[in-house]
């Protein structure tokens, strides 16, 4: 186990330094300039100039892909050019306002579909299934901004259900501000697991294995719940753990909306702002997130499929 | 089974609980706010609170609560007046105009901070040293201030400083200024190159506030989120991307509610707390919506105290004669207009061979243009036509000048569209129209687009980010795009100077104008205090722009202001940045927790 | 034709797939300009609610005055092209690079999986945005941006089904007979695997047409042309003063062919796959 999560960490190297080629050919090399964000309106020719090179914009390209190799070693980013705040702040101030919306509604979003999926899958074919896989498809078919538009104005501010928008740093009274936007990440992804779980369960009562049990005369919520359930949990498992990395990124559409401080509005911002260091600094960040939910997953196949082994 | 019950279980909980929050949520605050506190908004995110970096007006908002400079505008009186701020009087004024000799008032204090090591935190009495210290942190290459710009080439030896700093790679802080001395501790002396009637003003911009040596010492780099100035409001709170928290300062000098105005403000109520020691608040709490829809409905469930109406709102809350609807009357909402000092325009690229060589072609656009249907699509004809580039208000600005190529006239358009070579639009290829990505952005070239169709002449919008929108304009690419310039101070010569050729991209002269004629009459202008004689030459600079028409010249627009009852002394002031100290909030108007 | 058939018998998922097929239609009629011609033509005043007198006015106007169910039928016409364009673009690079990976294995297998495990690794919205300024705004570059990130999921698949595949008795008995590998990838393979890039197109057009969606509220969207992500964005400043129809005319439009993709998307999984019965 230790040899193979040691050998999993190696193979990280080449996929960040290729994420590292991509974001600074795209970035570095043919996006935006920043300096005259930096100067405003009051700029010239000398003022350029200087601000190029006390932030090393002269320098030769490969000099500037070094440092940013740096930079993901030591994982120091510097500060941002925007909003001139050090980058690791940045990250960890935002980390707690995008998690605290994307965990609660991820889990609960993920109960309630694999819920909804097993009682569905039980009753496969039936109204039931039909009936909550057609309401499931419905919620995702709408656009996320329309729920966020209609949510605001009619239940936030003509029913006066939630508040309109807004977040504070200390619970609980961070709770009512993220009530609904949770509410409207779940009814949009919600959909999606609904039937990407269904389909795994179908598929695993497909199995021989099944009908063999079936056979033997097992009763039908013995061999469901037994034998189905653990055995579908392998592509629902990787389903799940897969998702969890882009958690931090949040949903910028909801914190721009609901004025929640977190990473997705930060990146989207960095973006828009040709922001290099924060741009570098968040895709380095969540792509070692995402090779290491990998990494979760395939240990988690073998505790939950024995059949599955790490070699 | 047992998996599945267990995580049914822990959903039955998690649901449980989530709803017993949902409705008990409101009871428990752990914050409890005092009654008197202003709530307000900002529709940009925060970009740090250290002046030498606050050159939006957000950022400069929310620096001006903290930090303050030698100057201040007078929060009622128009046209507007500086008054002094740090500084005991106005300066005095030596006879040619160079030397300015400020007296700073005593016992001004710095706001208590862990960086005055020598008192144990207690802030420190303010000196004129203090000035001559800030100012070169405006001046160093290192820090890249971006308010730089209002010393450049202003006084006397702080550029050669600057340069000495660049070649040595460090700024020596404790080389002496020739135009920048500290004669004793309450006075400063300061040396012009030559006679400016702009410096003052930009003495009573929050970016040359004066910052303590100690706390830019000790925060270094950090010093951006912890502001410790001699203003009226120290900070609590500090989320850039989301609230601002800022409470009284109690260390703050006796200043007063002023006790005049101009004609009006006593019978709208400004100067019932005339006298009163400022500031008026307990507490601001700032919120930042970048987004409109939960601003405005925020605004109107009494969350925010005041706000401007958004453009697609406008309909709803204003009736046909320009008054609030019903609605909002009942809310006890009230409307307050005053014009802006900006004005919105089509910029030509003067230094693209085809746009700027044609001056036919450009009045042709120019007619093309209707802006009464901007006006009304837009502004929901709450601005003012503009002729030339000067807004009301300022010296030089002539209510009757009429600006020929500012009619809507499409059969003119067409006639002049042919004498400069393009009959029906033939042979002119696509121009090339710079556009940022926000959707007001959008829909203003989709109607540009559409107007000039109306002529023959085709637009190729190029949509891009604000940096790279920028960066385009200042390396003089693209033939067109919108825009809109307020004034940094109250003088017409910060719209002028954007038509000096010294200033082309990537200063601020955008449009890349140059006119020998007109580069004469603004150096001259230059050397003139307001006065009758500037005023004519200032008329006569508009003239020469009106003819060559490197701008479409767009709309002054009016700014309506929707303030709640409960919210006192709010009065638009379109170059004072610290008006929060002069706003109070009656609790008793306040309508009970609405919950 | 044994999949067709079952499909057929699956009402839900054949009515799905006339509604496809009526927004194509709907989209290339408004391409050729038979339906509602010209879009941009100020039919009435700014902001004219919903109303019956003409077909142009049935969902109102927008700020020009122009009418909203033009708008919505044009915008029919992007979203289709969107979801096609990038899905022709995508699904081709998936199968190649997936097909390549899981026959070969070895080292063209590593580097496939290095490719495409990078690509992943980077948020998809950065990708996307940085496709769109490197190539500028407008319609190609949604096409190319979309396209280019969304073939992982297919190459993923795919090369999953080739590793399985290429032991299997029918591929060595045509090795056996001497076939190329380019014969047994793509003549004795891939007919195999094919459902899944049935299946993954369906996905593929719907999530097309919802980035497009997102793309437009970054301001990233389509240029000068009414497409609903624009008009959502749009939506976001009139809702207040209560114009809803801009919102509702295009949340409906892309609620039902996003319905009817789902759907049939499931539809035709059931059917193609042999597995599920």
């Amino acid at each position: 186990m230790w040899i193979y999560i040691i050998r999993k960490m190696f193979s990280t190297v080449p996929i960040i330094f290729g994420v590292a080629l991509i974001i600074f050919v795209l970035f570095n090399m043919v996006g935006g300039d920043p300096t005259y964000q930096m100067l405003g309106k009051h700029a010239n020719p000398k003022l350029i100039a200087e601000i190029r090179h006390e932030y090393g914009f002269d320098q030769p390209k490969y000099i500037q892909f070094f440092e940013y190799l740096k930079q993901i070693a030591t994982f120091d980013y510097g500060r941002s050019y925007a909003t001139r705040q050090r980058i690791s702040e940045m990250i960890s101030n935002g980390i707690a306002p995008s998690l605290s919306l994307a965990i609660p509604a991820f889990f609960l979003g993920t109960l309630l579909a694999i819920s909804i999926s097993l009682l569905v899958a039980y009753y496969r074919g039936k109204w039931i299934d039909k009936v909550f896989v057609f309401g499931c498809v419905f919620g995702m078919s709408l656009p996320s901004l329309a729920y966020i538009l209609f949510g605001q104005y009619f239940l936030a501010y003509k029913k006066g259900w939630f508040p309109i928008s807004g977040y504070e740093t200390t619970w609980p009274d961070r709770l009512e501000y993220l009530l609904m936007p949770m509410f409207i990440w779940i009814a949009v992804s919600l959909g999606y697991d609904v039937r990407f779980f269904r389909t795994a369960i179908l598929e695993e009562t497909n199995q021989d294995y099944v009908r063999t049990a079936r056979a033997k005369g097992l009763n039908e919520p013995r061999v469901f719940f037994k034998h189905v359930l653990k055995n579908s949990m392998v592509p629902i498992i990787t389903n799940v753990v897969i998702e969890i990395p882009l958690l931090i990124l949040g949903s910028f559409l909801l914190e721009s909306f609901f004025g929640i401080p977190g990473l997705g509005s930060i990146t989207i911002d960095a973006v828009h702002n040709s922001d290099f260091p924060v741009i570098k600094a968040m895709s380095t960040l969540i792509s070692l997130l995402f090779i290491l939910g990998n990494m979760v997953t395939d240990i988690l196949y073998t505790l939950v499929d024995p059949r599955v082994s790490l070699e | 089974m047992a998996k599945n019950l267990i995580q049914k279980n822990a959903f039955f909980l998690i649901l449980t609980l989530g709803t017993s929050l949902l409705f008990s949520g409101c009871t428990f605050k752990s914050k409890i706010e005092p009654p008197n506190t202003l709530h307000l908004f900002s529709i940009a995110k925060i970009k740090g609170l250290d002046p030498i970096y606050a050159d939006d007006l957000y950022s400069g908002t929310e620096v001006a609560r903290v930090y303050e400079g030698l100057l201040q505008y007078h929060y009622l009186k128009r046209p507007y007046v500086l008054i002094p701020n740090l500084s005991e009087s106005m300066p005095e004024i030596s006879p040619d105009g160079k030397t300015l000799t400020f007296q700073i008032k005593k016992g001004v204090l710095f706001q208590d901070n862990s960086c005055f090591k020598a008192t144990q935190g207690k802030g420190r009495e303010l000196k004129a040293e203090d000035f001559v210290y800030s100012f070169k942190l405006y001046a160093d290459p290192k820090l890249t201030s971006s308010s730089w710009w209002l010393f450049d080439g202003k006084i006397l030896g702080l550029n050669e400083w600057r340069d000495a700093a660049i070649k040595a790679d460090t700024s020596d802080y404790s080389l002496p200024i020739e135009g920048l001395k500290a004669l004793d501790h309450y006075t400063l002396q300061i040396k012009l190159k030559q006679r400016s009637t702009q410096f003052l003003f930009s003495l009573a911009m929050p970016n040359t506030a004066v910052v303590p040596r100690e706390a830019a010492e000790h925060y270094g780099k950090e010093f951006i989120n912890h502001p410790v100035g001699t203003g009226p409001f120290r900070l609590e709170e500090y989320n850039p991307s989301s609230k601002l928290i800022w409470i009284k300062n109690p260390t703050y000098r006796k200043e007063y509610y002023p006790s005049e105005g101009e004609p009006g403000d006593k019978a709208n109520g400004l100067l019932e707390d005339a006298g009163k020691e400022l500031p008026l608040a307990d507490q601001i709490a700032v919120t930042i919506h970048v987004e409109t829809q939960p601003q405005w409905l925020n605004f109107l469930a009494g969350k925010l105290d005041f706000s401007s109406i958004p453009k697609d709102n406008f309909a709803t809350a204003i009736t046909a004669s320009k008054e609030l609807n019903s609605e909002l009357t009942q809310k006890g909402i009230k409307l307050i207009k005053s014009p802006s000092a900006e004005v919105t325009h089509e910029t030509f690229n003067m230094a693209d061979p085809l746009i700027g060589k044609n001056k036919l072609l450009r009045q042709a656009l120019s007619l093309a243009h209707n802006q009464e249907k901007i006006n009304e699509l837009f502004y929901n004809f709450r601005s003012i036509n503009a002729q030339g580039p000067i807004p009301p208000g300022l010296s030089g600005y002539d209510p009757l000048i009429r600006n020929p190529y500012r009619i809507y006239n499409l059969e003119k358009a067409k006639e002049l569209l042919a004498k400069a070579g393009y009959p029906g639009g033939k042979g002119l290829p696509p121009i090339e129209y710079l556009n940022t990505a926000d959707s007001t952005a959008r829909q203003f070239a989709e109607f540009t687009q559409k107007s000039f169709s109306e002529i023959g002449v085709t637009l190729k919008v190029s949509t891009s980010s604000w940096p790279e929108f920028q960066g385009a304009i200042k390396n003089k690419k693209g033939q067109m795009w919108g825009f809109a310039w307020l004034a940094d101070y109250p003088d017409a010569e910060n719209f002028l100077q954007l038509f000096y050729s010294k200033n082309a991209s990537p200063g601020p002269n955008d449009s890349n104008y140059s006119n020998p004629d007109f580069d004469k009459l603004y150096e001259k202008s230059l050397t003139l205090t307001d006065n009758p004689e500037r005023t004519e030459i200032y008329k006569k600079m508009v003239k020469i722009l009106v003819e060559d028409s490197p701008w479409i010249f767009g709309a002054h627009r009016i700014t309506y202001t929707l303030t709640h009852p409960w919210i006192k002394n709010l009065k638009p002031n379109d170059f004072e940045h610290s008006k929060a100290k002069y706003y109070r909030v009656d609790p008793t108007l306040k309508p009970g927790n609405k919950k | 034709m044994d999949s067709y058939d079952r499909l057929k018998k699956d009402k839900t998922g054949i009515y799905c797939l006339y509604i496809v097929v009526f927004y194509l239609l709907v989209a290339v009629l408004a391409k050729i300009g038979w339906i509602a011609t010209p879009w941009d033509k100020t039919v009435g005043k700014g902001y004219e609610p919903p109303s019956f007198i003409s077909l142009e006015l049935w969902l109102g106007t927008d700020i020009f005055g122009r009418s909203v169910f033009y708008k919505v039928i044009h915008g029919t016409r992007i979203a289709m092209s969107v979801g096609l364009v990038s899905a022709l673009m995508s699904t081709p690079i998936g199968i190649v690079l997936g097909a390549l990976a899981g026959y070969f294995g070895g080292w063209v297998d590593e580097l496939v999986v290095w490719f495409y495990t990078t690509v992943s690794s980077i948020p998809n919205i950065i990708l996307l945005i940085a496709i769109t300024y490197v190539l500028g705004k407008g319609l190609t570059s949604i096409y190319f941006a979309l396209g280019v990130t969304a073939w992982i999921g297919l190459a993923r698949v795919i090369r999953g089904e080739f590793i399985k595949h290429k032991t299997r008795e029918y591929v060595l008995a045509a090795e056996s007979l001497g076939a190329s590998h380019f014969s047994k990838i793509f003549k004795h393979i891939l007919p195999n695997v094919f459902h899944f890039v049935i299946i993954n197109l369906s996905i593929q057009f719907m999530s097309a047409i919802k980035a497009e969606v997102i793309l437009s509220f970054l301001g990233l969207g389509v240029q000068g042309q009414p497409s609903w992500g624009v008009m959502i964005d749009d939506a976001k400043m009139e809702l207040a003063r209560g114009v809803w129809w801009q919102l509702a005319g295009a949340s409906i439009a892309m609620f039902f062919v996003i319905l009817a993709l789902n759907i049939l998307g499931d539809a035709l999984r059931d059917s193609l796959d042999p597995k599920i019965k």
